[in-house]
């Protein structure tokens, strides 16, 4: 079974994705804040990293950047309320394989994850 | 003797109104901290239900009519919504119909509740953005409480309910202008919806008062529909008022059409300095290089505001800045100050300054190196 981090500081957003990837056959964990997410990407072998820009303690984009450091080279998506072309262009460079905004499309979300694992 | 045994007792009495004041104080801060707690678990408990309703078409989870008269339970259902889009909006909706969510709020809404209750209620309903309590907000765009109309507003504005835009237009002429204002913010959610309701009801008012009209034509200059920038001249033309006037020269600034420009131009020769002012700012967001030569000459003007406007309105012109620097080498000490501040705040000062100080033509090597087209 495909295991995902969700990494975001909104519950809501932690709920949603556990319950609903859940549903869809994925083992998902959950981080609400930057400096968990990197520890726990770095030593959870997981399949897909699902990142919020705006966290407290480390953004998102800083995450990825530690990450790939520490030579974690699972695909990072990230999920983000941040509506600006910069951000998403930055998270590219840095070794994000994909970029969606919030509010998003639960259907799109999982399609998008399926063609990354 | 006596006098000393009553101050004892009056200080003893005090003591005693202290503690008691202090536990209360307690108390009332513990059932507030128990009351947050509980919301919040509730809330993360909702949270938990919806999405697997959410995710799960066949999701059993029962919710009861209690669940949905709970605040926290609205709290979730507006929290999930916010951040999710396409067909899982639907199965909330569906969620908020059949458990007549809406119907409840709109009820609130309807009761004497002290209005904590009923703007909480006005706040969901315009969160959920459910239509079939539509009419209920535009019923209450009149209600007693000012938050309560302009929650109510909002929510129109979220549902894109078009048949609310007379309703919110035609309280501009009473209302505020605190809900004045958040109306028109809401109206600017409706999109180009709203700017033909706004220009009637600026063509209908602007001669018998100032500051609804020219709200109104603010807000249809933030809504930059084009096609409004004709009827706009035509209130230019007729308004006696100069506070309609200055708000349609910005509503024509922000929508920037380019049939604009030669009208704007010719405000620049009007004889209220702030209509000068306001006209020059309004031609530098038109982005037209035509207004160059109008432009430099107004950085000349008589009043501080028009040259400074004139030459913020240069700098963001295409070669504008070429006359900026004509301006800098010019006897007019007045212009040049418009002219370095302009500059300055285009990070250009340095360069005019040093070209200056070293006492080189500022115009020959620019226009030489324009020419160059390096």
């Amino acid at each position: 079974m495909p295991k995902i981090l969700v990494a975001d500081d909104s519950e809501t957003i932690r709920t949603l994705l556990r319950t609903a990837l859940g549903r869809a056959g994925y083992e998902v964990d959950t981080a609400s804040d930057g400096p968990t997410a990197h520890s726990m990407a770095k030593e959870g072998d997981f399949d897909l990293i699902i990142l919020d820009q705006l966290m407290p303690g480390l953004l998102g984009l800083d995450v990825i950047s530690q990450l790939r450091e520490d030579g974690v080279a699972a695909p990072v998506l990230m999920l983000t309320g941040v509506d600006d072309g910069t951000t998403a262009a930055e998270s590219l460079d840095r070794g994000a394989v994909d970029y969606i905004r919030k509010p998003f499309d639960m259907n799109e979300l999982l399609a998008r994850i399926k063609s990354r694992l | 003797m006596v006098d000393i045994r009553i101050a004892e007792i009056g200080t003893f009495v005090i003591y005693v109104i202290d503690v008691v004041l202090l536990l209360a104080l307690v108390g009332i801060k513990t059932v507030h901290r128990r009351r947050v707690h509980s919301h919040d678990r509730r809330r993360q408990e909702y949270l938990g239900m919806l999405s697997r309703h959410v995710s799960y078409a066949d999701c059993t989870d029962p919710i009861t009519p209690r669940m949905a008269e709970d605040p926290a339970f609205l709290d979730a259902l507006i929290d999930v919504r916010e951040v999710l889009s396409g067909h899982e909006l639907g199965n909330l909706e569906e969620i908020v119909a059949r458990h007549g969510v809406s119907a409840r709020l709109t009820r609130y809404l309807a009761s004497r509740l002290p209005l904590g209750r009923r703007l909480r209620a006005a706040v969901a309903l315009a969160e959920i953005g459910d239509k079939s309590a539509a009419p209920a907000m535009v019923l209450h765009l009149s209600d007693r409480e000012p938050d309560v109309r302009i929650e109510c507003a909002r929510g129109l504005a979220r549902l894109r309910w078009t048949p609310a835009i007379d309703d919110i237009v035609a309280r501009f002429a009473i209302e505020d202008t605190t809900v004045r204002a958040r109306f028109a913010d809401s109206l600017i959610g409706f999109g180009t919806s709203a700017t033909w309701p706004l220009l009637a009801y600026v063509r209908v008012n602007h001669r018998s008062e100032d500051a609804g009209p020219a709200l109104a034509l603010r807000t249809v200059g933030r809504i930059r529909e084009l096609a409004a920038a004709g009827a706009i001249h035509e209130v230019l033309a007729e308004s006696p008022s100069l506070e309609v006037t200055i708000a349609a020269i910005e509503a024509l600034g922000d929508i920037a059409s380019p049939e604009s420009t030669r009208r704007l131009q010719s405000l620049l020769a009007d004889e209220r300095w702030q209509v000068r002012a306001k006209s020059a700012t309004a031609l530098g967001k038109l982005e037209d290089g035509s207004s160059i030569p109008i432009l430099s000459e107004a950085i000349r003007d008589a009043n501080f505001w028009v040259r400074r406007n004139s030459a913020a309105a240069l700098a963001r012109l295409p070669d504008g800045k070429l006359a900026l620097y004509r301006a800098l080498d010019g006897d007019d000490v007045y212009a040049a100050d418009a002219a370095a501040e302009a500059l300055a705040d285009s990070g250009e000062l340095v360069a005019a300054r040093r070209r200056v100080d070293e006492g080189i033509s500022v115009v020959e090597p620019l226009l030489a190196h324009m020419e160059s087209g390096d």
